[in-house]
């Protein structure tokens, strides 16, 4: 079993959703090595199954690119890609993602069975995965009479059904208490010590410190406490932009600011105008999600600059 | 592929039983339209095999014996240039059981005993003398029974076998001139000549139809009957379209983040489809297999015989399996439709 080294360079998803463009993932690159456990940290909703959707070829990035080795995924079409997931991939779904009219034995042969193995074969693979994450007696339970620890180490075999050399872990703690969590903590840090690239998407910190590596999907100085600082800015000129990483709340001391949502076309639909004394950009911050939309002087105006916790304590109770 | 399709049958199988027994239902009407045409069509046939003749000559202007009055004098019969011939009369008529039995419609077939159209019974004997008839087994009469024909009093001698025509009627054989009399209240007029073998120029007057004409002649007046009952069937295999079309779609809505995440893996679009269209194929002969049972109860409690043909136990599965993976394409669309990604959506 041999991969990587992996590496991704500026990759960009966009995806337009009601007319807008929504863009998960813009410009991310990081690299990775064989037998590493590397965890994509972020909040819901900053682009970590958008990310492991590209890295495991089931969905095309806008621009950038993902190179398994000398293999540029990104490039990878039809059946090469086909090939490449069938053979290079190992997924693990947030919801277990188990067919329930199989027994969990079933569940672990039955793709394999799919893609080509004998019957035989597939089934001794089987029983030797349960065996591995610890399952033996519970092979010929359907998924609905295991508990969700179980579920999720039937779906870690599963994923492993094809001894593929990268494993794609999608929240695989999310559903999970803290022991049958740390069960499955254990199981999959030991599966990159032979060789194995493992990707676990993740807002659970419990994963950071069995990390080799950590990649935040969102900058990790967001959170970082700024001074509040007043700006200024002539008519016309950019505030923020629609997807920009969201750090700084904003007061209006003087002049006025358009909001405006850039549309998936280019073209631009005014959402609002705002004034002295009023406030724009606290969701981004507080919620740690990209800006939703741009702001723009439209005269000279000048604004106070707010980290999100000092604009909770002075200015929101305030109104 | 196979344990796929099967696991999902045992998991749904009150859906899959209650869809089963829905379309067995009309799968078993299905057989027994088929096997009321296939009646029809082969009654008439059967009728004019065992009347024995090559040809039927009749005045000009009668379509067909069965279907028509014909009278022509006896004495033409001697105009009729053929080595083997047999007069007959074919009427219209009635019989009753005892005095006030209800009247059951028959057509009576007066013959020469030892000539052509004598009835070949399969109980009793063939009528000989006056006061004697053989009577079809639908009727239900048993041999030694007292009857009326035409308000006439008889005892039936023998019995026959398949000799119905025009949907169920059936054949009420006597010695010729009782029928005459009964008939046309005289000795001198029959209705047809029956002829084996070569056949010489006929007489002004008379025309000659081959067994195969008064076969199709005889047919002729059911054309709208099978015509409304083919409509049936046509509705009938729409409506079990529907019913295994709806439960692969169902199916498949039900499963298309298994096929997500199977697609996920690895899995080609041309093995999940085959699960699918397997589980169609299966309910679809499950269906037909349990109809084939249904029909052996349901088809004698209908008014008129059924005769299900040999072939539509091999047809009638041919096409429904045909028809369910027409049916259940919208199903399978939605298969090729599945995005892997969805796999990695939200708890299910």
């Amino acid at each position: 079993m041999t991969v990587g080294p992996l590496t991704v360079t500026d990759l960009v998803v966009e995806f337009v959703h009601d007319g807008y463009a929504i863009r998960p993932l813009d410009g991310l690159s990081f690299q990775a090595q064989a037998g590493e456990l590397i965890v994509l940290l972020g909040p819901s909703g900053c682009g970590k199954t958008t990310l492991l959707s590209c890295l495991g070829g089931i969905l095309t990035p806008t621009s950038g690119s993902i190179r398994m080795g000398d293999v540029d995924v990104t490039k990878m079409k039809g059946k090469q890609l086909d090939a490449y997931r069938r053979d290079d991939i190992g997924f693990v779904f947030q919801a277990f993602n188990l067919i329930p009219s199989l027994t969990a034995r079933e569940n672990i042969a039955v793709p394999l069975t799919l893609t080509g193995h004998g019957r035989k074969e597939s089934f001794a693979r089987a029983d030797e995965l349960l065996e591995q994450v610890g399952l033996a007696d519970r092979g010929g339970h359907l998924p609905s009479k295991l508990s969700g620890g179980q579920m999720q180490r039937v779906a870690v075999a599963r994923g492993l059904g094809h001894n593929p050399p990268l494993l794609l872990a999608d929240e695989p703690t999310a559903n999970l208490d803290h022991i049958q969590a740390e069960a499955i903590i254990r199981l999959l840090r030991g599966l990159s010590d032979d060789g194995r690239m493992i990707i676990v998407s993740t807002h659970d910190s419990r994963l950071v410190p069995i990390a080799d590596r950590i990649v935040h999907m969102v900058p990790p100085d967001q959170h970082e406490e700024r001074p509040t600082h007043d700006v200024s800015f002539a008519a016309g000129e950019s505030i923020f932009e629609q997807g920009d990483n969201a750090q700084l709340i904003y007061v209006i001391e003087s002049g006025e600011v358009d909001v405006i949502r850039i549309l998936a076309d280019g073209g631009e639909e005014q959402l609002n105008r705002l004034g002295p004394d009023q406030y724009f950009g606290e969701l981004g911050p507080f919620l740690g999600f990209p800006r939703s939309a741009s702001v723009r002087a439209r005269g000279d105006v000048v604004l106070t600059a707010y980290s999100p916790r000092v604009f909770r304590e002075k200015v929101l109770h305030k109104h | 592929m196979i344990l796929l399709t099967f696991r999902d049958l045992i998991y749904r199988k009150t859906r899959f039983i209650v869809v089963t027994l829905l379309g067995a239902v009309v799968f078993a009407l299905l057989f027994v339209m088929t096997g009321l045409v296939n009646q029809f069509n082969l009654e008439p046939a059967e009728a004019a095999e065992q009347f024995g003749a090559d040809q039927w000559v009749l005045p000009v202007g009668v379509s067909a014996p069965f279907t028509s009055v014909s009278v022509m004098a006896i004495a033409e019969l001697d105009a009729v240039d053929a080595a083997t011939k047999s007069p007959v009369v074919i009427t219209r008529s009635s019989v009753a059981q005892g005095d006030g039995g209800t009247p059951e419609e028959v057509v009576l077939v007066g013959f020469e005993p030892g000539g052509l159209g004598a009835p070949q019974v399969i109980e009793g004997r063939a009528p000989q003398a006056a006061g004697e008839v053989a009577l079809d087994r639908s009727l239900d009469v048993s041999v030694g029974t007292a009857i009326t024909v035409a308000g006439e009093p008889f005892t039936v001698v023998g019995s026959t076998e398949k000799m119905t025509v025009l949907a169920g009627i059936p054949l009420a054989y006597l010695v010729l001139p009782e029928a005459q009399v009964l008939a046309f209240t005289s000795t001198d007029v029959i209705s047809s000549v029956l002829v084996s073998g070569e056949l010489g120029p006929l007489p002004e007057g008379l025309v000659s139809l081959s067994s195969d004409a008064v076969v199709a002649q005889t047919l002729q007046p059911l054309e709208g009957a099978i015509a409304s009952i083919d409509l049936v069937r046509a509705l009938l295999w729409i409506v079990a379209a529907i019913i295994v079309g709806a439960v692969v779609y169902l199916s498949a809505l039900d499963r298309q983040r298994d096929f997500a995440v199977l697609k996920a893996v690895g899995a080609s679009n041309g093995s999940l489809l085959g699960s699918l269209a397997l589980q169609a194929m299966l309910i679809a002969l499950g269906a037909v297999a349990l109809a084939a049972i249904i029909q052996v109860f349901l088809a004698p409690q209908f008014p008129l015989p059924v005769t299900v043909p040999a072939e539509a136990f091999w047809q009638l599965p041919l096409l429904a399996v045909v028809m369910a993976l027409a049916a259940g394409a919208i199903g399978m669309r939605k298969v090729l439709r599945s995005d892997p990604s969805q796999a990695f959506s939200g708890a299910a």
